[in-house]
């Protein structure tokens, strides 16, 4: 009872305590901070993955598998499966309109399956917006001049459907997406957004060519696949030229600087994947084989015959889950799902040991988990700087406990005993703890969800202002301009347009326990000593 | 063994030794007295003879010496009870609520009200949830000690806001706080002047007559003695003078009963 009147009064009296609760307050907060950027980030990542495949996939790459419409029903019929959507991944060569050649992963896909997949309808860059995004402050993002809006509808209507017009007879032909980076025709501002800029060619002569064009309206690349024989290998190259429909943007720069979204039976055709039928003649191994023509009744040279029908393949399907089921459990899902599909088509597609199940999550596994362990490595070397906390509070304590041997001596001489007194320390430690803490969470939370606001007026505001100052100082002395950028999230570099946050109320108790026990744990070698003082010596003297 | 009831507290061959560093400071050499119940005893002697130090004993705030073999061991007994072989806990409650102390130097807490000063003595006492039951109770209690002294309008007043008459007033005020029935008291004027103490003295006087409370009081001041009623002189960490209770007697029988040193001789 004592302690609970003592440390409120000490709380309200005495400075020195107070630093230690400032400590503690910007430890919290750092913490909390840094959890939450990093946090968001990760997340940020895994949300886009979930962006571009769903949340698992079912693959069998390269050559891939037939009868993936009746698997994509089966798994559609699953109650905790929203959709599913078969797709060919592969990789490929574009021609890009400066004559660029390029390696480049193309994902062939039906579009309403693949919508309803992934996010893909919404990563379609070249669309009508009315209000400008987020950090877009002075309204330059093309897609706003309400003159673009019909073009930039019928640019939506173009992607969704993966057609363009034929510019002379109308006709709509079958058109790619591309990853909005991919040309280097769209240049991405400080704001995050894209501007379209004139390309240049080179010219053999030396001279250079100005490009106008606008992917989305007249612009193609040439698509180099190379097909695949009747045993799956690849043989020859196929090229063509594909109109590109409108491009994409999912914000992994290395998903959106290497992607060609095309039409699934386009590629299937230009891989030989479509179904197909087999040949074969009676007698085939015998050059010389003759057979009755049925109508005419007379022996002819055998002729080729169809005996049976190669299905369509795909190499991959897609699969999302229902809301609020995690990808590792959509994963589950499809494992047993394949398997009564590998049974009932044995020999057909691939069994279901061999066929590869996984995740976005597993797929990119090694980024994943350098960014995770990036966390925990940002986090472990912040908790031993805020470690540093723990003797700030005990350094604290052990002089106020000095100043206070005293008080400690009349507590003792009113009845107080030894344990009773160390409790004192501790609940006093403890309450610097819970304010700090308290406080810390709120100015992280503070920080946290307007980091963006923050750092926006670091850049814009403060950093201009202090290279004015520090470049008037240097030019009192004759040195140069000193420019200070304190733009630390450039969209221009990194890939998020904003700086992704995340403060997730587990996090933030945890961190607030932390920061409680800190104190606590300052408080304790100070508190253990204040209980072993002698009573008598401090009560002899004023 | 009638007479021995009558002892509020009797204490018998203490001894106190303090080290300084290696060497060893012998202070008390084997003190034998008692004080009767409703008794006013000063302990006079000179600065340095050990004085506070056997009032700390008596209060269980230190422990007397171990002895060595078959000497006889210390004894320090309360009512029966004695606090020289009692365990840490009990020497808390025997504390917090058979005696009180008062101090030279007030010793207040800073931060603390006035009535928050005394009323710390009963939340000690009650502990974390007994306080709650005993709030009321107790505040009254503080409240009226605090009148008797004339401090009833002062209650919300910081140590440092009254003058040291006063402070001295708080520190009886809260020593009293849970009714003990002994009250310690070391050199309790020593730091006021004559008025000012003899007003403390009043008040101690006044109290004690109402309540038959039992002073043991420390002072190096012959006059201040002499409000007591019964004097016991210590010189050089002995008893030199003093109705010792004869049943009790002294423990050394070097010691010569009668000797009178003069009170303000430089100690040891
Ligand atoms: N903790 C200690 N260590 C060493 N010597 C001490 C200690 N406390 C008291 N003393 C010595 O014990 C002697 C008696 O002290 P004290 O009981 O305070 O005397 P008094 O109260 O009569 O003035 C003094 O000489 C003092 O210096
Ligand atoms: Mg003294």
């Amino acid at each position: 009872m004592y302690q609970a009147l003592l440390t409120r009064r000490y709380l309200t009296s005495k400075l020195m305590p107070l630093l230690a609760m400032a400590a503690v307050l910007l430890s919290v907060a750092t913490i909390l901070i840094t959890w939450s950027v990093m946090g968001g980030f990760l997340n940020a990542l895994l949300s886009s993955g979930r962006t571009l495949i769903g949340d698992a996939f079912i693959a069998w790459p390269n050559v891939g598998f037939a009868y993936y419409e009746e698997l994509a029903e089966d798994l559609e019929a699953h109650p905790r499966i929203e959709a599913a959507a078969p797709v060919i991944e592969t990789y490929g060569m574009v021609r890009l309109p400066d004559d660029r050649v390029e390696l480049i992963q193309v994902t062939g896909v039906e579009v309403a399956s693949y919508s309803a997949v992934t996010g893909f309808g919404d990563t379609l860059w070249w669309k009508p917006l009315d209000k400008p995004t987020r950090k877009d402050k002075d309204r330059r993002d093309p897609r706003l001049d309400p003159n673009n809006r019909p073009v930039l509808t019928e640019f939506v209507e173009n992607g969704l459907a993966m057609t363009r017009p034929d510019p002379d007879t109308g006709v709509p032909l079958p058109a790619g997406i591309l990853g909005v980076e991919v040309t280097g025709l769209n240049y991405r501002t400080s704001g995050g957004i894209y501007i379209p800029i004139n390309g240049q060619r080179a010219l053999p002569s030396g001279g250079i060519e100005s490009l106008d064009l606008f992917m989305p309206r007249n612009g193609s690349v040439g698509l180099t696949l190379l097909s695949l024989d009747s045993t799956g290998k690849p043989t020859d190259p196929v090229s063509r030229v594909l109109p590109i429909a409108n491009e994409f943007q999912s914000g992994i720069y290395e998903v959106d600087s290497k992607t060609l979204i095309a039409p699934l039976d386009l590629i299937q055709r230009m891989l030989r994947m479509e179904e197909a039928r087999r040949v074969a003649s009676e007698g085939a191994d015998d050059p010389w084989g003759y057979e009755t023509d049925p109508q005419t009744g007379e022996l002819r040279p055998a002729v080729p015959k169809a005996t049976a029908a190669d299905p369509a393949r795909v190499t991959t399907v897609l699969i999302r889950g229902v809301p609020g089921t995690t990808p590792d459990e959509v994963a589950a899902i499809a494992d047993s799902i394949y398997e009564q599909f590998a049974a009932r088509h044995a020999g057909e597609v691939p069994d279901a040991f061999s066929i590869q199940i996984s995740t976005w999550e597993d797929r990119n596994r090694t980024m994943i988990a350098a960014v995770k362990k990036e966390t925990a490595l940002v986090l472990v070397i912040f908790g031993i700087i805020c470690f540093t906390t723990v003797f700030l509070v005990l350094a604290i304590f052990w002089s106020m406990i000095s100043e206070k041997t005293r008080d400690i001596g009349i507590l003792r001489a009113l009845g107080a005993s030894t344990p009773g007194v160390a409790w004192l320390w501790l609940r006093y430690g403890a309450a610097i703890g819970v304010v700090g803490a308290v406080l810390g969470l709120v100015a992280g939370w503070l920080i946290v969800t307007n980091i963006n606001a923050i750092h926006d007026w670091l850049g814009e505001v403060l950093g201009p202002w202090l290279s004015g100052v520090l470049s008037t100082i240097s030019g009192w002395f004759g040195g140069d301009p000193i420019l200070i950028n304190l733009v630390i999230w450039d969209p221009r570099v990194y890939y998020f347009v904003e700086i992704p946050r995340k403060v997730e109320p587990g996090k933030a108790a945890i961190v607030f326990v932390a920061g409680v026990l800190t104190c606590v744990l300052g408080a304790l070698i100070p508190a253990v000593r204040s209980a072993r003082m002698d009573p008598v010596k401090s009560l002899r003297f004023e | 063994m009638t007479s021995h009831s009558e002892h509020i507290l009797a204490v018998s061959g203490l001894r106190k030794t303090y080290k300084l560093g290696r060497v060893p400071v012998p202070v008390l050499h084997g003190v034998d007295m008692a004080v009767k119940k409703r008794e006013w005893v000063a302990i006079l002697g000179a600065s340095g003879s050990g004085k506070s130090t056997l009032l700390h004993l008596c209060g269980g705030l230190d422990r007397p010496d171990r002895v060595k073999g078959d000497q006889p061991k210390p004894k320090i007994v309360f009512e029966g009870r004695d606090i020289a072989a009692m365990g840490k806990r009990d020497l808390d409650r025997y504390r917090s609520r058979n005696v009180g102390f008062v101090f030279q130097f007030y010793h207040l807490l800073p931060e603390l009200t006035v009535i928050e000063n005394v009323t710390v003595g009963a939340m000690i006492r009650h502990g974390r949830f007994g306080y709650m039951a005993h709030r009321g109770e107790s505040e009254k209690r503080a409240k009226a000690l605090l009148e008797s002294f004339g401090l009833g309008h002062r209650l919300r007043h910081r140590p440092a806001e009254l003058s040291g008459g006063e402070r001295q007033r708080v520190a009886i005020a809260r020593a009293l706080i849970n009714d003990p029935d002994l009250l310690l008291a070391d050199e309790p004027t020593g730091n006021l002047d004559r008025t000012t103490g003899g007003a403390i003295l009043d008040a101690i006087a006044e109290h004690r007559a109402r309540t038959g409370l039992t002073i043991l009081m420390v002072t190096h001041d012959e006059r201040i003695a002499e409000r007591a009623d019964r004097v016991v002189r210590l010189a050089d960490g002995r008893v030199i003078e003093g109705s010792l209770p004869a049943e009790i007697g002294p423990s050394d029988p070097e010691i010569e009963v009668g000797t009178m040193p003069t009170p303000d001789a430089p100690g040891r």
